[in-house]
């Protein structure tokens, strides 16, 4: 079992993340009022509905796209040599010093404590539709999952496999992929909780509750 | 504006990109092209560095958005798009866009209207029957209800009963889909509901359109095309020949090609090939001038055991393999057919400059697609690292490729694991067959993929096919 004191006390000394903004498409860059030092928010509400500190304007084809903050943190840089110029897909325009929050942190931490299933190539994956379906009912905590039990659809090329769980008996506590999204091999998929090991997850959940500060 | 002063926007990847810049290079055109993140290692984006002019790369989030494409086009200074094929070669929505927007574009293709007749399989059927020409029976467009799909499903039984064939089937096939993905067939009204609703989720997930078209299979046939080349005036469309693409994998996609569609000069069939290829072209070019064709174009069909066609369908676009019918075309005979530079010069405006009796043929071409993938495993695609890849340069010999013969390159996930499209000739049936396989024998493809497993590829399944290469 791994030691939660010390995982915490290695994050705590570098609390932060690098986040670097870049151009969904091409099209030419307007940047906001945004400085180096300022400090930006994420997008927040119940359902993220509200979002972040608009960064910059991207235009293409007559549509503007405006381009939030997508968590909060402090400006480190603004690439403002791009502005009123068509950039590329992909290309950086704002470097965000993030500081991670208690979501994140646990996010790091069980990571460390569940039994992870893994990509076994990368590939797109789905659910298979009767565990998709409890899923999209009462959420993944609600699937159970034994050895040999259809999973995942995996997709590569637009071909489809189905792929079995293999790992200890439990449930989803952490699902790790998007949909539509590939992930590579060796890449996790899901948390695995064994029933016997909740309380002690419930036990890491509440002490990062109590002990990280989140910092503006 | 004459033609050398117009710059193509390349809205493609790998091969067939490569392919256009080297046909715009030919007629003197500038060029731009476009790629994604995970392509950025591949031949096309090499070609574009090496190449092109200003402003001719960029990087852009998707192959599949218009948008992207027109903005490009717009910063590169770009006055006609190619759209190779699949993404938005069929579109008519995109092709219309691109013509009517207020920054003009020539789309290099038919024009949106023909695409869209001709896209519309309803259409294309109506418009053979009306011209007497035969077409394979089935739905004629995408089903989205179930009821629907069921009807049609029994209608195909009873006929294919009526006509007595013993183990009558049914084709159950994603719409949207293409390149023989989402396809499964029926031999049995009670299992079709549950093929048809695994179809039609699938469909719903790779494509996000649940509509699912039910045709009848007709077994033990062959797939003859027919290369139509038109100009812009629509009313004088010539044939480039026609093509047998019946060496498939299991999911139904070509893997080997030859031109022309019969040798009945080297072997014996069970009907009159001659006249079944005589037919068949002019049956294309009968519909190509009722619909006033104006570019290039392929009409696909199938070939029964007795020698009967029937029109499966028209592909408004150039092919992948439009360059095996070029290698034994001959224009006043004169070699070099490039029928990629003839699409964009024509889609350009020029008139063609020939007619049918300027066009001849010689000798028989093969094209074999090498593909990283395991046909002994219902040809699952093959994801790893490319690290040796050669052949021995021939006179008799066209390598068309995107990946590196002198770098390692890694397959990319999102697209099909093909690796380059070898073009063979030979002065008859004998002489392409033997180099074909020399070409396969002293080709070097090697690689790994994670696990340290070594690469897959086809090359023993094209060769072992190479041998009934047009037997029927």
């Amino acid at each position: 079992m791994f030691d939660i004191t010390q995982l915490l006390d290695e994050i705590k000394a570098s609390p932060y993340e690098e986040i670097v903004v870049t151009a969904p498409h091409t099209g030419v860059v307007t940047f906001a009022d945004v400085r180096e030092g300022a400090r930006v928010i994420g997008p927040s509400g119940t359902w993220k509905e509200k979002k972040g500190t608009l960064l910059a304007t991207i235009e293409r084809e007559r549509n503007q796209k405006p381009i939030h903050a997508v968590e909060k943190g402090e400006v480190k840089e603004v690439l403002r040599h791009l502005e009123g110029t068509f950039v590329e897909a992909g290309t950086p325009l704002v470097r965000l010093r993030h500081f991670l929050s208690k979501d994140e942190v646990l996010a790091i931490i069980l990571k460390k404590a569940l039994h992870l299933f893994v990509a076994p190539e990368r590939a797109k994956y789905y659910f298979a539709p009767d565990v998709d379906k409890k899923v999209k009912a009462s959420g993944p905590r609600s699937v159970s999952l034994h050895e040999g039990m259809d999973l995942f659809i995996m997709s590569r090329m637009k071909r489809e496999a189905s792929l079995a769980y293999s790992g200890p008996s439990g449930v989803i506590y952490a699902v790790y992929f998007q949909h539509n999204e590939n992930v590579d091999a060796g890449q996790p998929l899901i948390g695995v909780c064994p029933p016997d090991q909740l309380p002690l997850i419930e036990d890491v959940v509440a002490r990062v509750q109590t002990e990280w500060e989140e910092r503006e | 504006m004459q033609t050398k002063d117009h710059k193509v926007l390349v809205a493609n990847r790998g091969e067939i990109a490569i392919r256009i810049v080297q046909a715009c290079r030919k007629l003197g055109l500038a060029f731009t092209c476009v790629y994604t993140a995970e392509d950025a290692a591949s031949g096309h984006v090499r070609i574009a560095r090496e190449l092109g002019g200003d402003k001719s790369l960029y990087r852009v989030s998707s192959y599949h958005d218009a948008n992207e494409l027109m903005a490009v086009a717009d910063d590169a200074g770009a006055t006609a798009v190619h759209p190779g094929y699949g993404f938005f070669a069929e579109d008519y929505r995109f092709a219309r866009r691109v013509s009517q927007r207020d920054r003009k574009l020539i789309f290099i293709g038919p024009s949106w209207r023909v695409i869209r007749e001709l896209g519309d399989k309803i259409n294309t059927k109506r418009l053979a029957r009306s011209l007497g020409v035969p077409t394979v029976p089935g739905s004629d467009r995408p089903i989205y209800d179930e009821m629907e799909a069921e009807k049609v499903a029994q209608s195909l039984f009873e006929f294919q009963e009526q006509q007595g064939i013993r183990k009558p089937l049914v084709l159950v096939k994603a719409s949207a889909g293409g390149g023989g993905m989402g396809i499964e067939e029926v031999y049995d009204i009670d299992l079709f509901r549950s093929v048809y609703r695994r179809i039609r989720n699938y469909a719903l997930r790779q494509f996000k359109d649940e509509g699912v078209l039910i045709e009848q299979r007709i077994r033990d046939f062959n797939h003859l095309e027919v290369q139509v080349v038109s100009d812009r005036s629509g009313r004088n469309p010539v044939h480039f020949g026609t093509r047998n693409c019946s060496i498939q994998s299991t999911g139904l996609q070509k893997r080997i090609e030859i031109a022309p569609g019969f040798d009945p000069s080297s072997i014996e069939y069970g009907f009159d090939a001659a006249q079944v290829l005589r037919d068949i072209t002019q049956h294309s070019l009968a519909m190509a001038r009722k619909v006033g064709y104006d570019n290039v174009g392929t009409w696909e069909w199938i070939v029964t055991r007795d020698g009967r066609p029937f029109l499966m369908e028209v592909n408004t676009r150039i092919q992948v393999e439009n360059g095996v019918s070029a290698t034994i075309a001959r224009v006043r005979g004169q070699k070099g057919v490039d029928i990629i530079a003839e699409q964009i010069r024509i889609g350009l405006g020029e008139p063609l400059g020939y007619g049918q009796e300027d066009i001849t043929f010689e000798g028989v071409g093969i094209e074999y697609r090498l593909i990283a993938e395991d046909p002994d495993n219902r040809f699952t695609p093959w994801v790893g690292r490319v690290d040796g890849f050669g052949w021995p340069e021939r006179p008799w010999l066209a390598m068309h490729t995107h990946v590196p013969s002198d770098d390692p390159y890694d397959i990319p996930t999102e697209f099909d694991p093909n690796l380059a499209l070898a073009i063979i000739w030979g002065k008859d049936l004998a002489e392409a067959r033997e180099r074909g396989v020399e070409f396969l024998d002293t080709l070097v493809l090697e690689g790994a993929n994670n696990a340290g497993e070594p690469l897959r590829s086809n090359v023993r399944f094209l060769r072992d096919n190479t041998g009934r290469i047009l037997k029927f």
